[in-house]
């Protein structure tokens, strides 16, 4: 836990020139006694702790939030969000700059000013290069407010983490056995396919729109009908990551993303399966996000795994290294 | 919408960069020492670049850098060849390099350099300049560094922060350097200036003292060695200060005009038309000479510090009326011995040397007792030798001068003699510097045709008279007067240049006459300027008692003086003094008017900025809109009509029927926009008063 108090001070370009000056002219100072040169001197030194009191008070009651995206995909851009608030009752803080500090991203914004209490938000982009998670740790406010001379920072804990999932790429045709199995299948009961079940007789109060018109006028009586049952589409992504290293591995897992995501876009039912892990079939945003996290989290290695175990009912899409 | 007016964040921060430079060059340029080609160059630098500095960035920078290694160049080998020394040299190139900036900035690192070389022109300044002209400057140079370092940071944190796209219309707003900003950096700079006086207060003075820039010697002019009574200036009108003086003991009753003859120089060889000094080099004083012996007690000594003024000391010590005992040069408190000899020549006149451009300061001892005409009278008319000089009558001299001498003196004690001239010349004569040009024979124009003179034709007058008597007599040069200023200390001006006369007699040595009229000797300096002056030179000595001079005995006082009022005030709060009942009350009065007027200003405050949140969005329409609910909801209270808190117009208007056309009224114009005039206001009261009375009783 960093403590409230904790800052950390630098010296800007211009702040090395100044206080190399101060000191030369402390210097001269008191090697001429020349009075006026200490009067200059005093003025120096008088702007060096009216900095350094301004900059504590930009930076002091001021509290950041980070607002992290609920997706994020490698090679993309993201934004990410640092809502900050000024606490104090009164004091404005100016010229803000806050930033990652330490954790796996970099990045920042900029306010000019964050009037007395009230809230700001700036966001920076930030375009992942790899898959996988990303860990945040601090977030620093720091201002070199009011000349310039010196950079106060004042570091907050702010850990959160972020999974970038896998690539955008094409996915490429695939071939072989696992297409024999494609397409919906009617299952022989009664639901709410689009195939005909059987005809009866329609009961009072159901839905219209299970009238059968066209029997119901040969029949002089209303004839309902029943839909057959159907099963979607169902594909199992299989990935196979154990002989997979580096650059293989990666081609791999951005694959098998373009694949369950090419299928989920579909309507299809996907499961994956990959050595020692196994999504259930589903469909829908959340089983994109659940299957992308779990490529996006994939290491390489992994020997002592079982080999991965593809949806006995599904058409099985192998990915290959 | 209307366009705010005033400049740009991005102008105000390149005016606020020049403003830097230029109190910086004017902090070196009030020395005086930069020349005036120098001088004006700057001005007509930071003109060229306001003007077409944009357009020149960039551009034949192969020209600037040929100038600028040549301008280092020429001044390194002035500074070798000992013409200028190197901070006076360093001051013009860092000029140079100043005016080159001026003309290329457009990068953070541009403003920086800029800046840096400001400060750099300051430092300079303290070094080439210590008047109080540099304070100015300095006080000025802090403000509007305050602002070049505060907006450049602003602006370059903007561009990094934003991206030139993005930041292009914040640096070009009119509504961020507004008065209130440049308002706050102010403050913000007088913190500093405050910060500056505590941290230049209690800065150890401890200094090595190497290197220190002394003063170049340069001949000057001053105090004439020749008077030329034919002739008129205006000499008394002139109200620059030449002397300032501190007298131990202080004179009795500290008068705001002192009535002291500053002695300077003698005249007394006659030309024909006024006088000159007496031939003769100066010779070393080691001690002065004593004064012959009166058969007196302890004498009536008087302790004269004089600082000269650079520009009028001629190499001249003036001295206090009465005997000089002594003449120091040694500054108080310090151990270094004194920078300049005492000389005299053989009038017994006394000079330094070697002398430079700079003021002078000394003290002088006198022994103030000086013999009147009665002790004097009776020592006879034999004259050694040397006073010979003193009794030259020109043969030109008119023959009715004479006569009138003999008139007023013959057979007299040349004591009683000398008095009775000098009380006909005070008496029968009259002052005046209303003269005409060029005469033949000043003094019998002066005594005889005229009958009106100033103090030059009185006192030659006077001392060619009592040659022609055969009493040895000298014109003697000088200043009368001073008037006391603020700062402690009698300034004696340049409209205070005086002449009078110095008789000799056996024994006694030469006796102080002066025949202009007590009233109209020394200058007349009443009028605005001179007021002015002399508060100029008052603020100039405080800066140099308080700033220049600060030292370590003055820091050491200082301290014991800020830790003396300190025990002071806390023994006085302790309750260890007689005084203290009242000292608490009145602490504690001021302690309850502070609280009561925090208490006030806070409240006011408060209530501002209720007022404003609520009103300052409203229009006339919106405002008579909430004006009419609150007399709506007291019409119908008081008609019975309880209203519960929360409830909404919408509510009221279901609940209470004859309101609908207030709930209306009010929505539309509160927050629809709509107009709602008076008129309107009034029916709507009407209507609402008449549905009430016809509703009356009912239970709502």
């Amino acid at each position: 836990m960093t403590p409230a108090w904790k800052r950390r001070l630098s010296f800007t370009r211009m702040g090395r020139w100044y206080t190399g000056l101060t000191i030369g002219i402390g210097l001269a100072a008191t090697n001429t006694g020349n009075n006026l040169l200490f009067l200059v001197l005093g003025l120096l030194l008088a702007s060096i702790i009216v900095s350094g009191i301004l900059s504590e008070q930009s930076l002091r009651g001021v509290r950041v939030e980070r607002r992290l995206p609920s997706v994020a995909t490698a090679g993309q851009p993201a934004l990410i969000g640092l809502q900050a608030r000024n606490g104090k009752r009164r004091a404005p803080s100016f010229s803000l700059e806050i930033r990652e500090r330490g954790g796996d991203v970099a990045g920042h914004g900029f306010l000019v000013l964050l009037p007395a209490a009230q809230s700001a938000e700036v966001a920076y982009r930030f375009v992942p290069q790899r898959r996988g998670l990303h860990r945040f740790e601090q977030i620093e406010v720091a201002t070199r407010a009011p000349f310039g001379l010196f950079e106060k920072s004042r570091p907050m804990d702010a850990p959160a983490e972020l999974v970038v999932f896998p690539r955008e790429v094409p996915a490429r045709p695939l071939v072989g056995r696992t297409l024999a199995r494609d397409g919906e299948r009617p299952e022989d009961r009664i639901g709410l396919g689009l195939e005909v079940h059987s005809l009866r007789d329609h009961r009072p109060g159901e839905d219209a729109r299970s009238i059968h018109w066209r029997s119901s006028a040969r029949a002089g009586r209303l004839i309902a009908v029943d839909r057959e049952q159907e099963r979607r589409k169902r594909v199992c992504v299989v990935l196979d990551q154990r002989p997979l290293r580096g650059e293989a591995l990666e081609r791999a897992v951005e694959h098998a993303a373009a694949l369950v995501s090419r299928e989920l876009d579909g309507g299809a039912e996907v499961s994956l399966a990959l050595a020692g892990a196994f999504l259930p079939a589903g469909s829908g945003e959340a089983q994109r996000y659940a299957a992308l996290r779990l490529l996006a989290l994939l290491g390489a290695g992994g020997d002592g795994l079982g080999a991965p175990e593809p949806d006995a009912e599904g058409s099985v899409l192998q990915v290959r290294g | 919408m209307k366009t705010p007016r005033g400049l740009t964040l991005l102008q105000t921060q390149r005016w606020a960069g020049t403003l830097t430079a230029a109190f910086g060059f004017l902090a070196c340029a009030v020395s005086g020492e930069m020349g005036p080609a120098m001088t004006a160059l700057f001005p007509l630098a930071v003109a060229g670049s306001a003007v077409a500095g944009r357009r020149f960035h960039g551009r034949m920078q192969w020209g600037w850098t040929v100038l600028l290694v040549g301008a280092l160049l020429v001044l390194g080998v002035q500074v070798f060849a000992g013409q200028i020394d190197i901070i006076l040299a360093a001051a013009l190139f860092a000029e140079l390099l100043c005016i080159h900036r001026l003309w290329h900035r457009r990068t953070e690192r541009d403003e920086l350099l800029l800046l840096l070389l400001a400060l750099l022109l300051l430092c300079a300044g303290a070094a080439l300049s210590a008047e109080v002209t540099f304070g100015f400057a300095f006080l000025a140079f802090a403000v509007s560094g305050t602002w070049a370092l505060a907006l450049t940071h602003l602006r370059f944190a903007i561009e990094e922060g934003r991206g030139p796209a993005g930041s292009a219309a914040l640096l070009n707003s009119r509504r961020v350097a507004t008065p209130a900003l440049l308002g706050g950096l102010a403050a913000l700079a007088f913190f500093g200036i405050a910060g500056a006086a505590l941290i230049f207060l209690t800065f150890p003075r401890v200094t090595i003292g190497g290197l220190r820039r002394a003063s170049r010697p340069a001949p000057i002019a001053g105090l004439g060695d020749r008077v030329d009574l034919s002739r008129h200036g205006t000499v008394a009108d002139d109200p620059r200060v030449i002397l300032r003086v501190r007298l131990d003991p202080a004179p009795r009753g500290e008068p705001r005009d002192l009535a002291m003859h500053w002695r300077a120089r003698t005249l007394s060889q006659w030309t024909g038309h006024g006088w000159q000094s007496p031939d003769g080099g100066l010779i070393p004083v080691l001690r002065l000479p004593q004064r012959p012996p009166r058969g007196r007690g302890v004498p009536s000594v008087l302790s004269a510090d004089i600082e000269v003024v650079g520009q009028f000391t001629d190499g001249v010590v003036f001295t206090p009326e009465g005997w000089p005992l002594g003449v120091d040069f040694r500054q108080p408190g310090t151990p270094r011995p004194a920078a300049r000899r005492l000389y005299r020549n053989a009038a017994g006149d006394l000079f330094y040397q070697p002398v430079d451009s700079g003021d002078v300061r000394y003290s002088v001892v006198a022994d103030t007792d000086e013999p009147d005409p009665a002790r004097v009278r009776g020592r006879g008319q034999r004259y050694p030798s040397w006073v010979e000089a003193d009794l030259a009558v020109p043969a030109s001299l008119d023959a009715r001068v004479r006569a009138l001498a003999e008139r007023l003196g013959a057979g007299k004690d040349p004591a009683d003699a000398a008095a009775a001239v000098e009380r006909w010349l005070a008496t029968a004569l009259r002052y005046t510097r209303d003269l005409p040009g060029d005469v033949a024979d000043p003094i019998a124009d002066f005594l005889f045709v005229r009958r009106a003179g100033h103090c030059e034709l009185f006192s030659s007058a006077m001392v060619l008279m009592l040659r022609s008597l055969g009493i040895p007599a000298r014109n003697v040069t000088g200043y009368f007067g001073g008037r006391r200023t603020d700062a402690g200390y009698y300034a004696v001006r340049a409209g205070d240049a005086h002449s009078w006369v110095e008789v000799y007699f056996p024994d006694a040595g030469y006796v102080r006459f002066d025949p202009t009229p007590a009233s109209e000797r020394g200058g007349r300096q009443e009028g605005f300027q001179a007021r002015m002056v002399l508060l100029w030179d008052s603020l100039q000595q405080r800066w140099r008692a308080f700033v220049v001079d600060y030292d370590l005995v003055s820091q050491a006082q200082a301290m014991r003086r800020i830790g003396q009022l300190l025990h002071e005030t806390g023994r006085r709060l302790a309750g260890k003094d007689g005084g203290t009942g009242r000292l608490r009350r009145v602490i504690a009065a001021a302690g309850g008017v502070l609280v009561t007027a925090s208490v006030i200003a806070w409240l006011r405050r408060l209530r501002g900025r209720a007022r404003k949140g609520q009103e300052r969005e409203l229009t006339a329409d919106q405002r008579r809109a909430a004006a009419l609910w609150r007399v709506g909801r007291r019409l119908l209270r008081s008609a019975g009509i309880e209203i519960a808190v929360g409830t909404t117009a919408g509510e009221l208007a279901r609940r209470v029927p004859a309101a609908a056309g207030l709930v209306r009224a009010y929505a539309a114009a509160r927050w629809g926009g709509r107009r709602l005039p008076p008129r309107v206001v009034r029916a709507t009261l009407r209507e609402l008063r008449s549905g009430l009375r016809a509703s009356a009783g009912r239970d709502i």
